[in-house]
């Protein structure tokens, strides 16, 4: 075997560009102010392989470079040929993948490279790897190589090798070598012995990233000891008196924070400090979320399937069935936002396909929380600047959506400093299937029998993704394993999915779950309960390179797998539609009902528990919670000094450049939003497609315009004065945004995504008390204001730990909700959109302003300019959602009707910002009166985020109609749009604010335009 | 008469294939999305089908270059196929990743001399965006109508999604431009939507965003010398229903569907598919 190296790099000329070089120099500017005068860049291909050199050589320009628009070098640098580099360059920096990390453009051009040579025999350990080298011109002489190279790639997955100015004039190119793997050693399976000390059994859980308590130790402690365990192992040949590492790693797994939800099943002494409630909760997710979900399935006949399976299920129509999942992938996406976050896209779409009998895959949403993105203060060690944490979530998400060609139809971008620590990177995405299969069976069901035949379906496994289920149960440290980071590689997803999804309609699929967190030990393990039972061989398991030990293979979460049962008189069809789609498929395991979760390695029996005790044998966890209500200074606006004229004119300017407001285009516009060409309603909209979406809507069967809103909310800022009014909040900012867009308000479901910081009192989280009673408060709100809207909770994630450090330096996550919503919409023909249509169309508020400036947008805004001191005072509360939904029924179906085409929720930033967002939308002015929209001060009126509010603009011949369609509801005439270039808000005679629509455009684009331009 | 065939090709990262094949049908054609590999191992063959459309996508990531990949299967496993295919005077689409792919085979733009077979000579490239940045957006389109092209005939200006970071339409020299443009062959390119209609094709660079990725002479596709072949990088199959319209709540509804069409709810785009159906027909 020999190493080839293949360079390529654009061609310089007229109209001719290095883009990529472009995006980094651009990229400096825009986030560093560094300001270089040219960035080349150089791909580079390292070519492991058997064949000539010679043989290669004939064939660059037929693969690894276009003739028309690039140069290729083979087994020469490009920096050394003058005639392509004539001038010395500032820098040079050559980055590569570390070994074992997933290199997709490396197989991707391995792939190609076997198109080319279709009859050479490539060796097992043939490949190409790739890396890209970056040549500075013009860099200022303060900036360091090292810092340079240091931004520009993740040392945690990648190596840089670098040449500095005298490097360059010294002509000492930067060369990366073939990325070698270190030879794995197999561990044959060892015997873990328990019977130590508490303290010992604490370590051992801790130094082997296990995350299990001395109460889950102890409880498998007592398993070995019992007669009848250590007689049946005997019988099988397995180690009786102890764990395996296999059953050890198992178990954890399975029983880990991440894959057990043992926050939310725990029974919880819950003490009330303000109301002397002294109580016990018996499970928060039973008792608050899935009991008014099950009481609303007995009276509605669409909630096909609900908690158990990978997804929630609903009827959509008589044909058809659509679902939805939100996971989060915060941890991962910490070390390597961009790896972390495609593995979390990638990953939630597996869900969806893993759901009933394999739904396809249809839109995702994104939601992510972050530091500042213009943040200057400390950085933790180890921890990512927020904008570098940004650009590569964004990245891995953009990568992951685009080339699974699942268009991205909604989602929100929150900031505040304490995601810093933790960033919350949340991935949903929506499934479609038809209710009934060719053969007859509803796809929602599950069919698995014993004797059916367990495939791994898609990529190996590998050394990557080990212990990601049990490291997302712990605190984030500067040890954390890089082992639990990988990167995934969508295209092997997409062939899988065609063929899962053909497989399904050929009737070939009995059982099918995804490979998540916890591997095959949690896929196969959770698919084994359908029959009681199943029977694994890891040795037949493909690795992506050999010497895995036993649990290692066990447990490892690689990417892009599924497990599927197939019948055993199915497999050989099964088996030939796998190598049509060029996916790797093998059986690895079969089910039994023999009540035993049995792994062998080849003959040896490796892992032996049984079903019971590996679902059910973990103990209930006890915890304390304590509620007393935070007492944050009070926000006074009324004590800052405005401008005589408009006074809060700058305020609009201001927080329409807030983060938290400021428009999201330039990285919205990069997700593909409209692929499947369903898309009606779009992440931007208006006269200029760039004023916000409330929702997506999209019509998936091509043709009919029956359509699906999917939209989302989220508040987290509102857990700094009670949790409770968080979650109420976030669910009802989420039917807000669905009503603008005429959900049918009786069909829509929700999914509720808690992300919390460590909730158990402990030295490490002293608070825990306070933390777990925010907590119940936000499950007791979910529950009242779900039951209220009818609105049942079909599926959900939790994720506890989201901390950095300890002690004086931890780093907390305001406890964060983010609530979805899919539900049907009757007919896309009438939607509405938030942009104001025309100059004389009425201006509505719906709904009423109340004294409710606390924890709002505007108090953090001048707390943080120190113009206030505090964002006390009273949160947005939801007294009366019964009463919400019906105003909510009135207009949505008002939309659906086609009597208004103009609906804006209102909330961050009250009226004012709604109003101005219209204005951007429909590039107009409006004259807007807040006078008689409830008794609240002028500053709540007109900043203050009240729930249940919407702006809503109604054509004049529709004035009448839309009056009588909603009367009963609180609805307020508050102006008109206008053809002037202003929008003017008073409150009666005094003008509150007079700004230029081409003020409020440019002010709310550019805080997050981090693009540096096109130039 | 029987409803024309058409082959639309999946797998592998191609990710429009299920629109592609749904608006043949709306317009009357009997699209079966058909997986690369069937057509590359014979189980298949090409010639029983009447259109040929290789839909958007990602296919094999565009690592390497968009449709790079793709056009190599295509290139090396079905070049007689396709060369068959061409040869018989049957209509081909290429669509974003389809166009990079076709581009890349070499079927577009293809030899210069009319009725001259296809050669596989890779003459021009889709490259980065100058942006540098992949983007979906909407772009203002007009066709000349002086085009060979079969599939745009009577189309003058139509809006629609782009959504692509390799769209920057290059060839080496001027010249080659010159004689794609004497044939008509610069079927479609980015225009002002504000020029008045039939006006707004021009050579000068224009701006960003109009020009969603700094084309030369803005064009947006282009077919081969016989008009059969044509491929682009918007995606008109992306506006094949007025709901779909970024505008579409700024007009005031029209009334209810009809069962059997989308009625006055068609979209722009939907004519280029209808235009292919007509010509098989027409030339059976």
């Amino acid at each position: 075997m020999t190493v080839t190296r293949v360079e390529v790099t654009p061609k310089q000329g007229e109209g001719m560009r290095d883009v990529r070089g472009d995006v980094v120099r651009r990229q400096l500017m825009a986030d560093h102010n560094i300001k270089v005068d040219e960035v080349r860049s150089i791909n580079g291909f390292l070519i492991k392989s058997n064949l000539e050199k010679s043989e290669i050589t004939e064939r660059v320009n037929d693969l690894f470079s276009d003739p028309i628009i690039e140069d290729v070098l083979t087994d020469t640098l490009f920096l050394s040929s003058t005639e392509h580099f004539p001038n010395t360059p500032d820098a040079a920096i050559t980055i590569g993948f570390k070994p074992g990390v997933t290199d997709n453009p490396g197989s991707a051009a391995f792939d190609g490279f076997k198109t080319l040579f279709p009859h050479h025999q490539h060796q097992s350990d043939a490949s190409i790897s790739t890396y890209h080298t970056y040549v500075f011109f013009g860099l200022p002489e303060a900036v360091s190589v090292e810092w340079l190279s240091s931004t520009l790639h993740n040392n945690l997955i990648q190596r840089a090798v670098t040449s500095d100015a005298i490097g360059c004039l010294n002509t000492q190119w930067p060369a990366i070598a073939y990325p070698e793997k270190p030879p794995q050693t197999l561990t044959p399976p060892q015997r873990m012995d328990l019977e130590i000390p508490d303290e010992e059994l604490l370590s051992l859980s801790e130094s082997g990233l296990l995350a299990l308590n001395l109460e889950e130790m102890q409880t498998i402690q007592a398993h070995y000891r019992d007669d009848a365990v250590r007689k049946s192992r005997t019988a099988v040949g397995i180690v009786s008196d102890a764990p395996t590492d296999v059953e050890l790693e198992c178990l954890a797994q399975t029983w880990s924070e991440h894959c057990k939800h043992k926050i939310f099943a725990s029974k919880i002494h819950h003490i009330d400090s303000e109301t002397g409630e002294d109580s016990i909760i018996d499970s928060i997710f039973k008792t608050h979320i899935m009991k008014p979900t099950h009481d609303m399935q007995k009276e509605v006949d669409w909630l096909l399937s609900v908690f158990h399976d990978n997804s929630g299920v609903i009827a959509w129509d008589d044909e058809w069935s659509v679902c939805m999942k939100a996971e989060t992938h915060n941890s991962p996406s910490a070390l390597d936002p961009y790896g972390g976050a495609m593995t979390g896209i990638v990953g939630v779409n597996r869900d969806i396909l893993g759901t009933g009998l394999g739904a396809r895959p249809i839109a995702n949403t994104d939601v992510f929380c972050f530091g500042p993105p213009n943040w200057e203060g400390e950085l933790p060690d180890n921890l990512f600047h927020p904008s570098r944490v940004f650009r590569g979530v964004h990245a891995g998400v953009r990568v992951g959506g685009n080339e699974s060609g699942i268009p991205t139809v909604n989602g929100a971008i929150v900031f505040d400093d304490r995601y810093i620590g933790k960033p919350l990177v949340y991935c949903g995405t929506v499934g479609i299937m038809p209710r009934k299969l060719p053969d007859g069976r509803e796809s929602h069901i599950k069919t698995p029998t014993a004797g059916d035949i367990v495939y791994m379906v898609g990529g190996r496994v590998g050394y990557d993704g080990i212990h990601g289920a049990t490291f997302s149960s712990l605190e984030l440290t500067e040890e954390s394993p890089s082992s639990a980071v990988q990167i995934g590689d969508p295209i092997t997803q997409k062939k899988m999915v065609d063929m899962v999804l053909e497989a399904r309609d050929a009737g070939l699929i009995s059982c099918i779950t995804d490979n998540g967190a916890g591997g095959l030990s949690s896929s196969i393990g959770e698919m084994a309960t359908y029959t009681d039972g199943c029977e694994i061989d890891l040795a037949k398991v493909p690795l992506k390179q050999p010497g895995l030990s036993a649990w290692e293979i066990l447990v490892s979460e690689s990417q892009e797998r599924m497990t599927i049962a197939v019948k055993p008189e199915d497999c050989a069809a099964f088996d030939s539609m796998a190598q049509l789609h060029e996916v790797e498929a093998t059986p690895v395991a079969t089910f039994t009902n023999t009540g035993m979760f049995h792994v062998k390695y080849e003959d040896e029996t490796v892992a032996y528990l049984s079903i019971d005790f590996l679902h059910d044998g973990v103990p209930q966890l006890q915890l304390e919670s304590e509620w007393h209500t935070p007492t944050p200074e009070l926000f006074t606006p009324e004590t800052i000094t405005l401008p005589e004229q408009a006074g809060h004119s700058p305020l609009l300017l201001r927080m329409l450049a807030q983060p938290n407001i400021a428009s999201k285009e330039t990285w919205v516009r990069q997700y593909d939003h409209e692929v499947i060409a369903q898309t009606v309603v779009k992440p931007f909209v208006g006269v200029e497609r760039d004023g916000p979406g409330d929702a997506g809507v999209i019509a998936p069967i091509h043709g009919n315009p029956h359509g699906l809103v999917i939209s989302c909310g989220i508040a987290p800022r509102y857990s700094d004065l009670d949790a409770g009014a968080m979650a109420a909040a976030s669910i009802d900012e989420a039917v807000r945004n669905a009503v603008c867009a005429g959900i049918n308000v009786d069909k829509m479901a929700g999914l509720d995504n808690f992300c919390w910081p460590d909730s158990i009192e402990s030295v490490k989280t002293p608070d825990g008390k306070f933390k777990l009673a925010q907590l119940v408060r936000a499950n007791r709100e979910l529950e009242r204001v779900c039951r209220a809207y009818r609105l049942p909770c079909v599926s959900g994630k939790d994720s506890m730990k989201n901390d950095y450090g300890t002690g004086e330096k931890k780093i907390s996550i305001p406890p964060t909700l983010l609530y979805s919503v899919f539900g049907d919409q009757p007919d896309v023909r009438f939607t509405a959109t938030s942009d104001f249509k025309n100059p004389g169309e009425k201006v509505y508020l719906v709904g009423v302003s109340k004294e409710e400036l606390g924890a709002s947008e505007l108090s953090f805004m001048l707390r943080e300019s120190g113009e206030t001191n505090g964002i006390g005072g009273q949160v947005p509360l939801l007294p009366n959602p019964e009463m919400n939904i019906t105003t909510y029924r009135a207009l949505s179906t008002a939309i659906q009707s086609g009597l208004i085409q103009t609906a804006h929720d209102c909330s961050e930033g009250g009226v004012a910002v709604a109003a101005a967002e219209m204005c951007i939308g429909g590039r107009t002015g409006a004259d807007i009166d807040i006078d008689g929209t409830g008794d609240a001060s002028v500053w709540s009126r007109l900043w203050g985020e009240s729930l249940g509010r919407f702006l809503v603009g109604v054509q004049p011949e529709n004035e009448t109609a839309f009056i009588e369609w909603m009367s009963g509801h609180p609805i307020t005439m508050l102006g008109t749009v206008t053809d002037t270039e202003n929008l003017t808000i008073s409150d009666g005679y005094d003008v509150l604010i007079d700004v230029e629509t081409t003020a409020m455009v440019e002010a709310w684009q550019k805080t997050l335009d981090m693009t540096g331009g096109v130039a | 008469m029987a409803a024309p065939k058409v082959a639309v090709l999946f797998g592998f990262g191609i990710n429009c294939d299920h629109e592609t094949a749904a608006v043949f049908n709306l317009v009357g054609g009997d699209a079966e999305r058909v997986h690369v590999n069937h057509f590359v191992s014979g189980n298949r063959s090409l010639e029983d089908f009447e259109i040929l459309a290789v839909p958007g996508g990602f296919s094999f990531g565009d690592h390497l270059g968009s449709g790079r990949l793709m056009g190599n299967r295509m290139r090396f496993a079905l070049r007689e196929q396709l060369h068959a295919f061409v040869a018989a005077g049957k209509p081909i689409i290429g669509i974003c990743n389809g166009f990079q792919v076709l581009v890349k085979t070499g079927l577009l733009p293809g030899p210069a001399a009319q009725n001259t077979p296809p050669d596989f000579v890779q003459r021009a490239s889709l490259t980065l965006n100058d942006s540098g940045r992949y983007e979906d957006r909407w772009v203002t389109l007009e066709f000349d109508s002086e085009s060979p092209c079969i599939w745009t005939k009577g189309i003058k200006r139509i809006d629609c999604p782009v959504r692509h970071g390799e769209g920057k339409f290059v060839m080496p020299s001027t010249t080659d431009f010159d004689a794609l443009a004497a044939n008509n062959q610069l079927t479609v390119r980015y225009v002002d939507p504000s020029t008045p209609v039939g006006q707004g094709i021009t050579d000068e660079p224009l701006s960003f965003p109009l020009s969603p990725n700094g084309s030369m002479r803005n064009i947006a596709g282009i077919c081969d010398s016989t008009g059969l072949v044509f491929g682009l990088m918007p995606h008109p199959e992306a506006v094949y229903a007025k709901w779909l319209h970024p505008d579409h709540t700024r007009n005031s509804a029209p009334g209810p569907l009809t069962s059997d069409a989308l009625g006055e709810w068609e979209g722009e785009g939907l004519q280029v598919f209808r235009n292919a159906i007509e010509y098989v027909l027409g030339n059976r």
